[in-house]
């Protein structure tokens, strides 16, 4: 077995807490089921891309981009648990590099994102459904969306839980951040019918990106600006990759 | 092993926090199969020798040589082949004992028919198999020290850092690990040792290191430490007439006796001195004189611990003399 297959498969049995694995996938089946049926029918259907999508389908899709940023909180908790029960060092000492380490727990978080986000969409499918389109093109931007959007959130959680100096406010801090993100995204509503202030954190925001290319792929319903969203998410991801790497090997032992 | 036999070389080895200098130029040799202890009073470096030496921190400056790898250039082939029990906890807290086991020998590499094996042998030396379903986070603090050193051998190793291993561990138990690792040592295996314990370091190590604010001030064997930096020895006596304001005046004449208390419940004699050989025929001449009768006398024999607190006592007193190193 590859040393990084042994180290995720270590990360995935040792540090992942089962119970908070499970909320993670029932919070955006409460999007789907209750929020978006509730104001499916005060909002009339839309145009994205060139189709009319209804607001359960536009939500439904948000919610699936959901588990990618749950996904990234895991990166950092499977941090904190090692650092807080000494297998950070322990592991530290045996024959890995720091580096090794640090990408076991970012593909651990793929592997939870992914498979976490294919899950909610299973569930998801009686509402989105119908609208599906299986293209080639559509599910290599699905999964170049959520594979980009786990490794920036993911890094972006390792990064924070090297800066912050216990799991506690750890739990909290990440919360918080990501209920920004998420609020700042176009997971909810379309970026472009938000106040303008929104509009511009929007634009920033790599959630946007995940849940726009996630969107266009789902439904087949390609803009223009697909090809430079993508670009930007994937320049996100790496940058916030490389920040997460130096913070990383700050961490005094 | 590198061809002369020696496991570790440490030459001139220095850690600087920044001004704080942790370790300060230590140098010692650990040959194959031996077992060394390390040491010394909290904060003496002990830990942060041992954080260096598995390459968890680098050194300051200095050159070290393990398993004829270099320190600097060959870090991970070294944590190949080493092992380490850290002082603090380690362990998998979504995990039971057994599984943890299973696991770390998983990214060891280990072969998992030869995992299935070792966590058998282990989970028994080692008296976990009352608990090995149990989940680690609900262990006692001893289970959870003796999971973290069976652990360990689950895979191969030439050379096993081991930071006070025993804490938290019952008499017997603690036994039964020191014996296990004295066991792997006829085996083949290089142990550095450290421990607050000096009976366990006496039972275990072959040679001793010393360690004093970041210096190393002695290194020798158990035995020659205790006969060159042990307290003078001790004779106890009782009579048989019990208490004895005579003989207890009598006893100030003795030469060679720098010491003298008695147990006022017992009524026991207990002399400080250096040569006991030429003390206890002295006593029984004065017991003659004074028509009294010893009923029991023995030699106290000096301690590890003696010799350990008198070298750090002393290296103190060189260092406040001297104003700080």
């Amino acid at each position: 077995m590859n040393i990084y297959a042994r180290l995720v498969y270590r990360n995935l049995r040792a540090n992942l807490d089962k119970a908070s694995l499970f909320f993670e996938l029932i919070f955006p089946l409460f999007f789907i089921f209750v929020q978006g049926f509730g104001i499916n029918g005060i909002v009339p259907p839309f145009e994205l891309g060139g189709r009319l999508v209804t607001y359960s389908e536009f939500l439904a899709a948000g919610a699936v981009t959901l588990t990618v940023i749950n996904g990234g909180t895991n990166a950092g908790t499977q941090l904190w648990f090692d650092r807080k029960n000494g297998m950070f060092e322990q592991i530290l000492m045996g024959p890995f590099t720091r580096a090794q380490y640090i990408l076991s727990i970012i593909f651990a978080t793929l592997i939870i994102g992914v498979v976490g986000s294919l899950l909610v969409f299973v569930f998801a499918f009686p509402v989105v459904g119908a609208s599906v389109s299986f293209t080639l093109q559509g599910q290599l931007l699905i999964a170049a969306a959520l594979f980009l959007g786990t490794m920036f959130f993911g890094s972006f959680a390792i990064a924070l839980s090297v800066a912050l100096k216990s799991s506690e406010t750890f739990q909290v801090v990440s919360t918080f951040a990501f209920f920004i993100f998420l609020f700042t995204s176009s997971v909810f509503f379309p970026a472009s019918s938000a106040p303008t202030a929104i509009q511009t954190a929007s634009l920033a925001n790599p959630l946007t990106y995940t849940t726009d290319i996630f969107r266009a792929g789902l439904f087949d319903a390609l803009t223009p600006t697909v090809s430079l969203e993508l670009t930007v998410l994937a320049a996100e991801a790496v940058v916030m990759f490389i920040v997460a790497v130096v913070a990383f090997r700050k961490i005094r032992v | 092993m590198t061809q002369d036999g020696t496991a570790v070389r440490v030459e001139q080895l220095s850690k600087h926090f920044s001004e704080k200098v942790a370790v300060d130029r230590i140098s010692f040799e650990i040959d194959r199969t031996e077992v060394f202890g390390f040491l010394g009073p909290n904060g003496a470096g002990k830990t942060t020798t041992i954080k260096m030496l598995t390459t968890l921190l680098p050194p300051s400056s200095g050159k070290v040589t393990i398993l004829g790898h270099d320190l600097a250039t060959e870090g991970r082939k070294i944590r190949a082949r080493i092992g380490v029990v850290q002082q603090q906890d380690s362990f998998d807290q979504g995990l039971n004992v057994e599984t943890s086991m299973d696991i770390y020998g998983l990214i060891w590499g280990v072969p998992k028919p030869e995992r299935r094996r070792r966590i058998e042998e282990l989970v028994d030396r080692f008296g976990m198999q009352e608990f090995r379903k149990k989940p680690t986070i609900d262990l006692s603090a001893g289970q959870r020290r003796r999971l973290q050193v069976a652990r360990e051998f689950i895979h191969d190793m030439d050379l096993l850092f081991l930071d006070e291993p025993t804490v938290g561990l019952d008499p017997i138990v603690r036994r039964g690990v020191l014996d296990y690792l004295k066991e792997r040592v006829k085996g083949g295996l290089t142990i550095f040792f450290t421990t607050h314990v000096l009976e366990e370091a006496e039972y275990l190590c072959d040679r001793i290191a010393v360690i004093n604010q970041g210096r190393i001030v002695e290194v020798d064997t158990p035995e020659n430490l205790k006969r060159r930096f042990g307290s003078a020895k001790a004779v106890e006596f009782k009579l048989l007439q019990g208490s004895s304001p005579e003989m207890t005046t009598a006893l100030t004449t003795l030469e060679g006796v720098s010491h003298q208390v008695q147990d006022e419940s017992t009524g026991a004699y207990r002399l400080t001195t250096s040569t006991p050989e030429s003390v206890i025929p002295g006593i029984y001449r004065l017991a003659e004189r004074l028509n009294l009768t010893v009923s029991s006398i023995y030699i106290a024999e000096t301690t590890l611990e003696d010799a350990f607190i008198n070298l750090v006592t002393d290296d103190n007193q060189v260092d406040t003399m001297s104003g700080g190193a």
